[in-house]
């Protein structure tokens, strides 16, 4: 009868409607303002970047690219203006930038640059496992001949070695001003080269600097077989990656947007970055493409 | 000693260049436009700066002192100068290397007419000649070549210049040379490097080309002169 | 801008400036050395060849060339390239990478220098040289050489300030230098010292400049200087000057 079959046509195209609007849910693309997503001049923070908007671009989010800005004085000015959304940070050297005063403790620290942040109008959200520390590093046959494990040990050996690192080191507190005060350390020389970068590996290699700065999640101090000497006093803050985020932004687009980061952010540890870098950075591996492998990896994205 | 113990492409990886075909076009155009406005105005300032040293011949040594110096301070020490002053800016790069060009300029412009034949000009008297249609109708068309000749090297070494503009921020295609020269042990760095020198390269060569055949289209008489 | 320039004379007082690696008279003296090694080390790369192939009136377009491609290529990108070179012949970072690009840049303009100048020379002299018995050895150095000298040190000239001006980019290849004080200024933000470091080479390069030029207007009557100074043309070119 006609009203049995209208109901059955009706019923079929409900359930059609349903299937649809649910196979469809990860796919509609949410309104609003595009999240500008921005970060540091280096590869790294660049790949972390290109993992949060990918991982947002998933969930439907419009996200426009600004990456390279320039270091943390230029992005975080951007940041705090408006003109850029989302950059990927670290939690010690982020709290020594905006005052504070970082400690080991990862806790501590985040809630310590979430209260800094707040007032300039950015929400920090969760921290991500991986971290990215400054590392002091020696060449193995150094330990060896030296008898080096942790930092402390080169106090043995003041005003012999030469010591290489970013040109800011004699000016970060992390540096060499904390090795001088924390470990009571003194070099013949300090050497300027580059950001944990192949000027610095080089010269560690060559033996034209003696310890060298490098970064903890840099996959070269394995590759290349470098010690890492251990930070027993405690200089190094907690440096773990975490996505800060305009709150204006965070208001607009509420908690379910604030969870797809918080996950990728759960996922993410410090062996996977050191690995997403050594693809990246020295086997010329295609950023976006390590990025989109990661969060599929990890069952963020299909 | 390991000579190159990456693989071939170890040292070129042209997927690098494939997935940033963008980057090095707008690169490219950003150096075509930090030379074109350097050239521009270079012209401009040592058009007028050549009309005052022919007008009065005495003020032709001083100018050539002080753009003789500005072109000896070396590149970098000019902007370590001006950044302090004006930022890490298209202005900064752009006083920079307009200064560069200015030595050249104006003394391919003033020697271009003093070294016409003073009978040429004798003839053009004769004839009649105002003296300022004399200067715009024959003694500038006679001088082409010697000035475009100095539009030439300028533009050449302006190109040369914009690269090291990548340490305030700039560059154009001396972008990827920096780049490259941080991140030198990867084939990505070394990609980058070959880039930046092949594409800078090839716009001196270019630009160079293209003014000599619009040298050789503006002062036709000159060419057939000329015995090969 | 007042207050600037003093902090700038402030850096200058610093006595710590003075003082050891960093200080102002090492990276000066590293300076020098460096010119000194890189110039020598050109000079016996290009002016004896050079001499030779004028004076046999051969290679003029190759002269062409090598004086087109040293203004072609950046000397930025020289020093980029020079880098990788250098650790694959396990020379290591710093002073030989910066010595290879260095050499690299001052053999054009002195190469071409003198080829222009040897065969700039009166035809009519060498002649008369042939005439009088003289080998051609003695050809090339007692008359050509002699007579084309303003135009070598003309190219020697050049070759100097531009070699002092590219090896401030050393200090991105972890040499030391005038660079070091501009580069790490730039790292550390520290306008001053950028200023300064700017002031150091700037000196450094009208200083050596001066002194040529000096040299030139007291040894060379000035006929003979005005050929060494001309507009370059279609033919041999003359190098006046070269961008840096």
């Amino acid at each position: 009868m006609r009203s049995h079959r209208n109901l059955v046509i009706g019923a079929m195209l409900l359930a059609v409607a349903l299937v649809a609007a649910a196979c469809s849910s990860g796919g509609d693309t949410k309104d609003g303002t595009p999240i500008i997503v921005g970060s540091a001049n280096f590869g790294e923070s660049a790949l972390v970047a290109e993992i949060y908007a990918q991982a947002l671009e998933a969930e439907g989010y419009t996200v426009v690219r600004k990456l390279n800005t320039g270091n943390r004085e230029i992005y975080a000015t951007a940041l705090e203006a408006g003109e850029l959304h989302l950059v990927p940070e670290y939690v010690g050297s982020a709290l020594s930038f905006k005052g504070g005063v970082p400690t080991a403790n990862t806790d501590s620290t985040t809630s310590d640059l979430r209260a800094a942040w707040a007032i300039d109008g950015v929400t920090v959200l969760n921290p991500a496992l991986a971290q990215d520390k400054n590392g002091f590093v020696v060449t193995a046959a150094t330990a060896a001949d030296l008898g080096l494990s942790s930092v402390s040990d080169l106090a043995a050996f003041n005003g012999t070695l030469v010591f290489g690192g970013p040109p800011e080191c004699p000016e970060r507190e992390f540096c060499l001003p904390g090795l001088e005060s924390v470990y009571g350390l003194s070099f013949a020389e300090f050497k300027a080269l580059d950001v944990g970068g192949p000027l610095t590996v080089a010269a560690l290699e060559g033996d034209e600097i003696q310890l060298a700065l490098l970064f903890t999640s840099d996959g070269v101090i394995a590759s290349k077989g470098f010690v890492l000497l251990d930070d027993d006093k405690g200089l190094q803050p907690a440096e773990n990656v975490v996505p800060v985020v305009l709150t204006s932004i965070v208001d607009e687009y509420g908690t379910s947007f604030t969870d797809v980061l918080n996950k990728v952010s759960a996922k993410l540890t410090t062996a996977d970055l050191t690995l997403m870098n050594k693809l990246t950075g020295y086997d010329g591996e295609d950023p976006v493409q390590v990025a989109a492998d990661w969060l599929k990896s990890v069952g963020i994205t299909k | 000693m390991t000579v190159f113990a990456q693989s071939a492409s170890g040292i070129f990886q042209w997927s690098w260049v494939q997935r940033n075909l963008d980057a090095i076009w707008d690169r490219t155009l950003e150096h075509v436009y930090l030379t074109a406005v350097a050239i521009g105005v270079g012209f401009v300032i040592s058009l007028g700066l050549s009309l005052v040293a022919l007008r009065w011949r005495r003020a032709y040594q001083p100018i050539t002192l002080v753009t003789g110096l500005l072109y000896t301070i070396p590149s970098l020490a000019l902007f370590a100068f001006l950044v302090p002053v004006t930022g890490l800016s298209v202005l900064t790069a752009e006083i920079g290397l307009v200064s560069y060009t200015l030595l050249i300029l104006i003394r391919n412009m003033v020697t271009g007419i003093n070294e016409i034949p003073s009978d040429v000009i004798e003839s053009a008297d004769g004839m009649g000649y105002t003296r300022s249609r004399r200067f715009w109708e024959i003694e500038v068309p006679l001088a082409m070549p010697v000035i475009i000749t100095g539009i030439r090297i300028a533009t050449v070494t302006v190109i040369g210049l914009v690269t090291v503009t990548s340490l305030i921020g700039l560059g154009g295609l001396g972008f990827f040379i920096l780049r490259g020269l941080q991140t030198f042990s990867s084939p990505i760095g070394t990609t980058q490097i070959i880039v930046g020198t092949a594409l800078s390269v090839f716009l001196a060569v270019a630009a160079d080309l293209s003014l000599s055949g619009i040298q050789r289209l503006l002062t036709p008489w000159a060419s057939r002169k000329e015995a090969k | 801008m007042i207050e600037f320039l003093g902090e700038v004379a402030d850096w200058f007082g610093d006595p710590v400036n003075w003082q050891g690696i960093d200080g102002i008279p090492n990276r000066l003296w590293e300076h020098f050395q460096m010119t000194m090694f890189s110039m020598v080390i050109a000079a016996v790369i290009a002016i004896l060849p050079a001499i030779v192939l004028a004076h046999k009136k051969i290679g003029g377009v190759f002269v062409v060339a090598v004086v087109n491609i040293g203004r072609a290529v950046p000397s930025f990108a020289i020093v980029a390239i020079a880098l990788p070179i250098s650790i694959r012949l396990g020379l290591g970072l710093g002073f030989w990478p910066t010595l290879l690009a260095l050499v690299f840049l001052a053999v054009p303009p002195m190469f071409s220098n003198t080829y222009a100048g040897v065969s700039g020379v009166d035809a009519a002299l060498v002649e008369a040289g042939r005439g009088m018995g003289l080998t051609e050895y003695q050809t090339m150095f007692r008359i050509e050489v002699p007579v084309a000298m303003p135009v070598i040190v003309a190219g020697a000239r050049i070759a100097t300030v531009q070699v002092i001006a590219t090896a401030t980019l050393g200090a991105l290849v972890a040499w030391g230098g005038l660079g070091r004080y501009i580069i790490d200024g730039f790292a550390t933000q520290n306008a001053p010292e950028v200023f300064a470091g700017g002031i150091l080479v700037a000196l450094m390069a009208i200083g050596a400049e001066t002194l040529f030029s000096l040299y030139e207007r007291t040894t060379y009557s000035a006929r003979l200087r005005r050929r060494s100074v001309g507009t370059a043309d279609e033919g041999i070119v003359v190098v006046e000057s070269v961008p840096h």
